[in-house]
């Protein structure tokens, strides 16, 4: 609110399959953002399964929920959630015991039109599926993030969202690749980022490596953005550079061999080997 | 159509990737179309067959999906007979 001059953006974050790491996008790219000094807000529109505020882990922090907001029992302002390790992080969480016909589109639309003012980048987590959820997700977004792996029935779930966000008129759609492994795509047992991009047809976003970290972050609730050693968080940090707008070159295959060589390099020294 | 099946099943690449790489490039062109691979090839005897019923058709008809970026088009290429 200090800084902020322009209207916030909103982008979606979708994929049409469940699992390949939405959520975790939101969590890192926002939190990233908002180390930036970027005024965020992440809305869980994954009402009935929601996930964000435990990849946050902000889940001991929510009191209110997104439905009690739209039906009046609370206000904006006291339902979202401040991200004490980022003061620019906020969470608008999702209710665990609605479903997702229990909000509208245009509902949906009225709160961004709300949160708009007040933030640079308004964040929804869209859930998995091409029904009412997803409808609810891209009605008020400007951007749409699609986040896939190298896998065929991903792949086709990605191009079936890009599809249908092309047919609501989105005009800047963006692939995240997440979990892909350099070892087998070289070996030729997992599709390539040309692959992918063949296939889809849309503008790279980010490439995120499969990391163990991922899983360590996600444990301890905290987002992987806050491990400096890990390659998942050097990716998302470019995620949101790129999301910014400044231009952050993909790392080659033979960077990110290096990397990992240096890594396990650390790694046996440390463990004294 | 036959001919697209013919290079996706004769394609070079026998690896995992390359499998994944043809299966994918087929679903999704019928995906994109909200068709299937059976009911192309139903339309291509018919093309063929209207245009049999009005010219002599000689050599091979080729009926074909070519696509660009997210785009696709029918590639119709019938040789016709001259007097």
């Amino acid at each position: 609110m200090d800084n902020k001059t322009a209207e916030g953006q909103v982008i979606v974050v979708t994929s049409g399959k469940g699992g390949v790491g939405k959520t975790t996008t939101v969590a890192n790219v926002a939190s990233s953002l908002a180390r930036l000094g970027q005024k965020v807000v992440v809305l869980d529109l994954d009402i009935g399964l929601k996930k964000l505020d435990l990849i946050l882990g902000l889940e001991n922090r929510v009191i209110y929920d997104i439905v009690q907001v739209i039906e009046g029992e609370c206000t904006l302002k006291q339902a979202l959630v401040k991200d004490k390790r980022f003061p620019e992080l906020h969470m608008l969480p999702a209710a665990q015991t609605r479903n997702k016909d229990d909000i509208t589109p245009e509902q949906v639309k009225q709160l961004c039109t709300q949160l708009k003012p007040d933030f640079d980048y308004i964040f929804i987590d869209c859930p998995a599926g091409i029904e009412q959820g997803f409808r609810n997700a891209i009605a008020a977004a400007d951007r749409a993030i699609v986040v896939t792996n190298p896998e065929v029935s991903a792949v086709r779930d990605a191009d079936r969202i890009i599809g249908m966000l092309e047919s609501a008129n989105f005009k800047d759609i963006k692939l995240v690749v997440n979990r892909i492994r350099n070892d087998m795509v070289k070996s030729g047992d997992m599709l390539s980022i040309d692959d992918l991009m063949e296939h889809l047809c849309i503008d790279l976003l980010g490439v995120v490596p499969e990391d163990q970290d991922v899983v360590v972050s996600t444990n301890r609730g905290e987002p992987i953005i806050l491990n400096d050693h890990s390659q998942a968080s050097t990716a998302f940090n470019n995620i949101a550079r790129r999301t910014l707008g400044e231009q952050v070159d993909f790392p080659t295959f033979e960077d990110i061999n290096l990397w990992t060589r240096i890594k396990s390099l650390g790694r046996n020294m440390f463990s004294g080997r | 159509m036959l001919d697209f099946l013919k290079r996706v099943f004769n394609a070079e690449d026998k690896s995992s990737k390359g499998q994944a790489n043809n299966r994918l490039r087929l679903v999704l062109t019928h995906d994109r179309l909200g068709t299937s691979g059976l009911v192309m090839e139903a339309m291509k005897e018919e093309i063929i067959q209207v245009i049999a019923k009005h010219m002599e058709i000689e050599g091979v008809p080729e009926v074909k999906i070519i696509t660009e970026g997210r785009h696709a088009a029918m590639d119709i290429s019938i040789p016709l007979k001259g007097r």
